[in-house]
């Protein structure tokens, strides 16, 4: 079960990375960027 | 209407990725720190140890798997088991422990001490409660850390939370209660970490045949069961006349009798899954209750709270709350005594008794402090 969650969280960095590159906007890159943090911490497990 | 100014590029969106980078590895480094057991350091009583695992196998290897202390008298007698850290936010409990591993002695019979009972939950701090990674205790040769947790297992090593927990002795509790110990008893050999944990506990009792078994916790001073033994109620006339003799030693310690009906807790489970007299021992703590001020290692230290005093003058706290707080020290010193004051009325009934030396008093905890009482950090026989 851990494992599908990881992959899940990962698809979600994946999408919200993609997403931090193609956006123009500079306060909607600082947003994706804020939450990739605790995303990268779970798919990660450190917390 | 203007145009909204679009300032963001490839640079700036690597740029924020490259500082995501650096911002994860400061965290993380301050994260896994907590994954590090602190040293505790065996005094001349400790005469072996052994692993939670070596009394429930499929622990070991996990984050649930930790170290119990055996102290061996000479003589002949009967076993007690003192259980410290159930939940990692409650410091006198894991405390109590350690001095007893470092300090005490036993003459006759045998005393098993585990420090930190859910070590997952030493890995982690509780969310949006502000709580430091760890307090400093000041001994004689210099500071020594010790981790201030959560009060569940680590949400890493055990997830997810169901919306209600059933838990293995039937009982309906709140989803989060999946992942605290003393919710979880008599705990199940296949169970989630947790009750996997709780099972293993109680399969040290059984294989240790432990006479009486002593659960160590702290309460918020707002919560009704505090400065209090609770017993299983074959213990009831031992926990009664202990702290009738704690009363008379000018120790305030009321008693509760284990509710039938609240199921899952130690005092309760223990006594009914096994023969052992169980028993589980409240103190104060400002730091893990809703009406304190700033979280601080001070409060948990010192346990001095102006909020508390002001709730204590209207009459809203079950524990008296002056300026001088409810220090650490006064709390580990609280748990010594009630232990000494509990083996020593055991003692009285039974050929098969427990004698422990050199447990510090309250008193002489409250004289000393508590750093006193434990070892230096340079001692080299430290175990984690």
């Amino acid at each position: 079960m851990t494992i599908i969650y990881q992959l899940i969280t990962v698809g979600i960095i994946l999408l919200v990375a993609w997403n931090l590159f193609r956006e123009k906007r500079l306060a909607e890159q600082m947003a994706a960027a804020l939450v990739l943090i605790p995303l990268i911490l779970r798919a990660l497990m450190i917390r | 209407m203007t145009p909204q100014r679009k300032y963001g590029t490839w640079w700036t969106a690597l740029f924020l990725l490259l500082l995501v980078g650096g911002v994860l590895l400061i965290v993380s480094h301050d994260f896994l720190a907590m994954r590090v057991d602190l040293p505790i350091y065996p005094g001349l009583g400790v005469t072996s140890t052994a692993m939670l695992s070596d009394y429930f196998a499929p622990l070991k290897g996990t984050a649930a798997d930790t170290m119990a202390y055996i102290l061996q008298g000479d003589e002949p007698g009967g076993t007690a088991f003192v259980l410290g850290g159930t939940h990692p936010n409650e410091p006198a409990s894991s405390l109590a422990a350690i001095v007893l591993i470092e300090s005490a002695r036993v003459t006759r019979g045998r005393l098993v001490v585990i420090p930190r009972a859910n070590r997952s939950a030493f890995t982690c701090s509780e969310p949006q409660e502000g709580y430091p990674q760890t307090y400093t205790i000041e001994t004689a040769n210099g500071s020594r850390e010790f981790r201030y947790g959560s009060r569940g297992t680590n949400p890493v090593d055990q997830w997810p939370d169901p919306v209600i927990y059933i838990n293995a002795a039937g009982q309906s509790l709140a989803g989060s209660e999946v992942r605290n110990l003393n919710r979880s008893y008599p705990g199940s050999p296949d169970g989630n970490l947790t009750e996997q944990l709780a099972y293993a506990i109680v399969e040290l009792i059984r294989q240790e045949d432990v006479d009486m078994a002593i659960d160590l916790h702290e309460a918020s001073p707002e919560y009704p069961v505090i400065n209090a033994i609770v017993a299983h109620e074959d213990a009831l006339n031992i926990a009664a006349e202990a702290a009738m003799f704690l009363e008379f030693e000018g120790m305030q310690i009321g008693v509760e009798r284990s509710p039938d009906n609240l199921r899952g807790l130690s005092h309760r489970e223990w006594g009914d899954a096994t023969d052992t007299l169980a028993l589980l021992v409240e103190a104060p703590n400002p730091a893990q209750g809703r009406l304190r001020g700033r979280t601080s290692v001070e409060l948990i230290v010192e346990g001095i709270d102006p909020f508390y005093v002001r709730a204590a003058q209207r009459g809203l706290l079950y524990v008296p709350f002056f300026e001088a707080g409810h220090p650490i020290d006064e709390r580990v010193g609280r748990h010594l005594q009630t232990i000494a004051m509990l083996l020593e009325v055991y003692n009285e009934y039974t050929d098969k008794g427990v004698v422990v030396v050199d447990v510090p008093t309250l008193s002489s905890v409250l004289e000393h402090g508590v750093g006193a009482f434990l070892l230096q950090p340079n001692t080299t026989n430290a175990t984690n």
